[in-house]
């Protein structure tokens, strides 16, 4: 699913974001990527998503080299694959409908396909009686579900997730990522970038850490799931 | 792209104008001028170069003979002879016909309306109309050598010869259009950059929107589209605004030399272009003007403001 080989990203400011680094992960995976601030977490994200392309190495999702990409192929590029950000980057003047829908419009996807398939998205992330809510009137939990709901409009085999808790409190966090795992469970691949450890150890999983641009861990541990429910 | 998708940012780019208001205003504003301008101006070369037309085809000079009080009537009647035989001799006239002091005057109350027809009998002295000898010319090229041999002949008081006003106008309208060109050019800069940074406000006010369709897969065209709507909505109305006042202002100016056509008639001011004739082209090329201007600040302000 995502493969990168030999990666290393240097920025003309002199910092170098990645060193050398190779990561395989495989399709229906859920992934942790975790680390310290500066430590290559967003910069791993932004390849993942052909927003930068590494100074030397390869990237691959799906097979394709997607630095090789130019143009409109980045874009189709981008509608194989779900993005989900901390500060959720909804427009808050349109409805929760109007938002998931909007994904599909850009995708040139038909009126009826919107039509079927947003419902079907919002009651998969719980949202379906919020349809016509505007997105200023919900909570922030509500929001991230929306930002989801987004992300999985176009079906896709890739979701990458930015640190989606940053902004919700430890209750509404663990729903969020129980409701990836939910998704994960459904066949999708995501990885996850956070820096909350307790939710990490929590749900358990595969654990890449990065530290200066270098991967340092790599492993699958236990989750404590019950520890929660509890 | 699906109509249902490509209505939408349709709608989308329709709705940028209202949101950027002010800038959409100025570009509109500044555009309405420049257009007005260009409207202006090719509606009076056209009619010029008619005008110009009419006084070529009309091709007459009129040869005014000398008037003096204490000549005995004989002498007079030699010179007026002389004039025939010399205008009747050059190879460069045709048509060369006599009009007596009456049939001058006559003439001229018949082209008067009654109130200024009255004026020749007022004029000390009695009729102030000369001997007039009208021809016409083969050679437009060289009526200057043909009026400068003519005003040579002696009794000839005055020569009058339209080709003179026709090179008044044809200077006119060189300077005019000269100038106008000129205008032309800056008002085309300046609309091109206003659009552009009403492209730009709109570009910015729609930053989160254009990244979160960055992320979701948009193309290049389906971020772009809204803003080219936009630009090209904003010259669309000021092309459409710069027809209707071009016509008002046709309509008024018009009305000038058709209300009273006696006076105009005698410079050539006649077989003017109605509007009416006319509107629907230059309704089309007031709007297509105006799109192409819009289109082309936006196009700009994509280059510099929108990497997508």
């Amino acid at each position: 699913m995502v493969n990168l080989k030999n990666v290393t990203v240097h920025y003309s400011s002199g910092i170098d974001a990645l060193v050398d680094v190779n990561l395989h992960i495989s399709e229906g995976e859920f992934v942790f990527i975790v680390g310290e601030s500066g430590a290559g977490k967003s910069t791993l994200m932004k390849l993942m998503l052909r927003e930068l392309t590494p100074s030397s190495g390869r990237v691959f999702v799906n097979n394709r080299n997607i630095g090789a990409l130019k143009g409109n192929k980045i874009a189709m590029f981008r509608r194989t694959i779900g993005v989900v950000f901390q500060d959720f980057r909804l427009i808050e003047d349109y409805t929760v409908y109007e938002n998931v829908a909007f994904a599909l419009r850009v995708a040139d996807s038909s009126s009826k396909t919107i039509r079927q398939r947003v419902p079907y998205v919002l009651n998969l992330v719980g949202l379906g009686s919020k349809a016509k809510s505007k997105v200023r009137e919900l909570s922030g939990g509500e929001k991230q579900r929306v930002a989801i709901a987004r992300a999985l409009a176009n079906d896709p085999g890739l979701l990458i997730v930015d640190e989606p808790t940053g902004n919700l409190d430890p209750k509404r966090s663990y729903e969020i990522v129980g409701l990836l795992k939910e998704i994960n469970r459904c066949g999708t691949t995501v990885v996850m970038i956070t820096h909350e450890h307790d939710l990490v150890q929590y749900f358990g999983g595969r654990i890449i850490n990065l530290e200066k641009g270098v991967i340092t861990f790599d492993e699958t541990i236990g989750g404590s799931e019950d520890y929660y429910e509890e | 792209m699906r109509s249902n998708n490509f209505s939408y940012l349709v709608k989308t780019g329709v709705a940028g104008v209202w949101k950027n208001f002010i800038m959409s205003f100025a570009s509109f504003s500044i555009l309405l001028v420049s257009l007005l301008q260009v409207s202006v101006t090719v509606l009076f070369i056209m009619n010029a170069n008619i005008i110009m037309g009419n006084i070529e085809d009309t091709n007459q000079i009129a040869v005014f003979v000398e008037d003096l009080e204490n000549e005995p009537e004989e002498e007079h009647q030699k010179k007026v002879d002389h004039i025939r035989d010399v205008l009747m001799s050059n190879e460069n006239l045709t048509e060369v016909t006599y009009m007596s002091k009456e049939e001058a005057a006559e003439k001229f109350t018949q082209a008067m309306s009654d109130e200024y027809a009255e004026l020749i009998n007022i004029v000390p002295g009695g009729n102030p109309m000369p001997e007039t000898f009208m021809a016409r010319v083969t050679d437009l090229k060289t009526i200057r050598y043909t009026v400068s041999s003519i005003k040579s002949i002696d009794g000839v008081e005055q020569v009058n010869a339209p080709y003179d006003f026709a090179n008044a106008l044809v200077n006119i309208r060189n300077a005019a259009s000269f100038i106008v060109i000129a205008m032309l050019c800056v008002l085309i800069v300046v609309s091109v950059v206003v659009i552009s940074n009403t492209i730009r406000a709109s570009v910015f006010a729609r930053r989160h929107e254009i990244t979160i369709m960055k992320y979701v897969g948009a193309t290049n065209g389906f971020i772009k589209l809204p803003f080219f709507v936009e630009g090209c909505f904003v010259g669309i109305v000021a092309g459409a605004s710069s027809w209707g006042l071009s016509w008002f202002i046709y309509d008024s100016v018009f009305s000038l030399f058709t209300d009273n056509l006696t006076l105009w008639q005698m410079f050539g001011f006649f077989n003017l272009i109605p509007f009416d004739n006319i509107k629907w082209l230059l309704l089309a090329a007031n709007c297509a003007a105006g799109a192409l201007l819009g289109v082309l600040g936006t196009m700009i302000s994509m280059n510099k403001y929108l990497k997508v």
